[in-house]
């Protein structure tokens, strides 16, 4: 059952922010979570040297919303969905498919992004 | 699709038990959370108010999987060792008898859900290694006409020892996973092994992928069995296995009691001695109660599609393997 990109842009974009169904208070928490879990990812990899991701992977793995597949990238080690444009970042070589760990791509690296599609 | 109700859970996870109050561990009491507020009920119009169970406790959906989160990053590093005192050692014959169950032959494509450290994708390498041993073996012995040299090279010939199998063992905590990990690199697993930080409710895997899904003493802690049992169904190829290893409703009354009895006294205490960590504990053995029984698992998993499916009680009915396929 393959879901609508539409449907399932609307349904990813709230998750992301975080809007359903929570109190203002609640829902100022849960946006400032989301923007303090990135950066405890960051440091759990300069702790640790980043490992190898085996690309094999990329024959298994899709995104969980759109079950679209995913394009590696090295430098930020992450999976990309372009269609969505998120990405799920790679810790110690394990991926993170975790919905919720899905960032935006084009918020956070819209200079990079139109560089590379010109 | 499933919807991602689970935004609300992460949120919770990242505040972390707030509302929990620390030392309220009385032993030989069950009650482990304090009777304050129930946990965050949705506040909005819109939402019906889902609730659900953690142990004994009511919580809202939402809260569930945080706390499921929170009772195994705490559990993780003395994960295996509580098993073994806990089971007696048990559990290793349980895991032990589904792989005997799902007799894989080389080639299979196992993806082990809710398999955090390992033990099942473990097993399941050690038996497609040896049985691959075996089908060479067999085959070199039919040929009779082979020079030294050529058996020589055969016997060489260490690039695919597991004969194309492969294990994805997908979790949804990074803490059970690393440990996970850690074992693999310390036991000497390295090929046909693959590790993944994923929900089971929204598994990032494309349909039909897979011949073998297993979930051991997981699908409890699952929010929604239901999204679970329907992922399940949705990535594995068609033919493939179901397999459920979880514990259940024993059958047998005087069995029933001690097990009681010995879930409920002796398990919380165990794990405060050990690991320091009675509710942890206390939750685990107040979800099993909770899980439902053979028959109504059976009809959830035929509700999700599988057919064919069985299941077969260990020990008395502690534990049970449920079996389906997708046809």
């Amino acid at each position: 059952m393959k879901a609508v990109p539409s449907g399932v842009r609307s349904r990813l974009a709230s998750a992301l922010r975080g809007t359903r169904a929570q109190p203002p208070a609640v829902a100022h928490r849960c946006v400032h979570a989301s923007v303090s879990r990135p950066s405890s990812d960051q440091s759990e990899r300069t702790r640790e040297p980043p490992r190898a991701f085996d690309p094999a992977l990329l024959d298994f793995l899709v995104c969980p919303f759109s079950k679209k597949p995913l394009r590696y990238e090295a430098s930020p080690n992450e999976l990309i969905n372009e269609e969505l444009e998120i990405a799920y970042p790679i810790i110690d070589g394990i991926p993170n498919m975790i919905p919720q760990a899905a960032r935006m791509t084009h918020q956070n690296k819209k200079k990079k992004w139109s560089s590379i599609s010109g | 699709m499933a919807a991602p109700s689970s935004w609300g859970l992460w949120s919770f996870c990242c505040r972390g038990w707030s509302r929990v109050l620390p030392g309220c561990r009385l032993p030989g009491l069950r009650s482990s959370w304090p009777r304050g507020p129930l946990g965050a009920r949705p506040l909005s119009q819109e939402k019906r108010a889902t609730e659900t169970h953690f142990g004994f406790e009511t919580v809202s959906e939402e809260e569930k999987g945080g706390k499921v989160y929170q009772v195994f990053e705490s559990v993780a590093k003395k994960y295996d060792m509580m098993n073994d005192m806990m089971s007696l050692g048990i559990h290793r014959i349980w895991k032990d008898l589904l792989l005997w169950k799902m007799r894989p032959f080389p080639g299979t494509q196992l993806l082990d859900v809710a398999g955090g450290t390992g033990d099942i994708a473990f097993r399941f390498l050690n038996y497609v290694q040896a049985q691959h041993q075996r089908k060479e073996k067999r085959q070199l012995r039919a040929q009779q006409n082979l020079s030294w040299e050529e058996i020589a090279k055969k016997y060489q010939n260490e690039e695919d020892s597991l004969g194309g199998s492969h294990v994805m063992v997908c979790d949804i905590n990074k803490e059970m996973l690393k440990i996970g990990k850690q074992k693999a690199r310390a036991q000497g697993y390295k090929a046909g092994l693959a590790w993944v930080l994923g929900d089971a409710e929204e598994l990032p895997f494309d349909d039909d992928k897979f011949d073998v899904y297993t979930i051991a003493f997981g699908i409890r802690n699952v929010t929604h069995i239901d999204r679970a049992l329907q992922e399940a169904h949705r990535v594995l190829k068609p033919g493939g296995r179901f397999l459920c290893l979880e514990f259940s409703q024993v059958n047998n009354p005087l069995v029933s009691r001690l097990y009681d009895v010995y879930s409920f006294q002796v398990i919380p205490v165990l794990g405060e001695v050990i690991a320091g960590d009675w509710k942890s504990y206390q939750y685990l053995v107040e979800s099993i109660r909770q899980f439902p029984s053979q028959e109504e698992f059976k009809e959830m998993i035929e509700d999700a599609g599988f057919q064919k499916v069985t299941y077969e009680n260990l020990t008395s009915g502690i534990v049970a393997i449920h079996s389906g396929f997708k046809l």
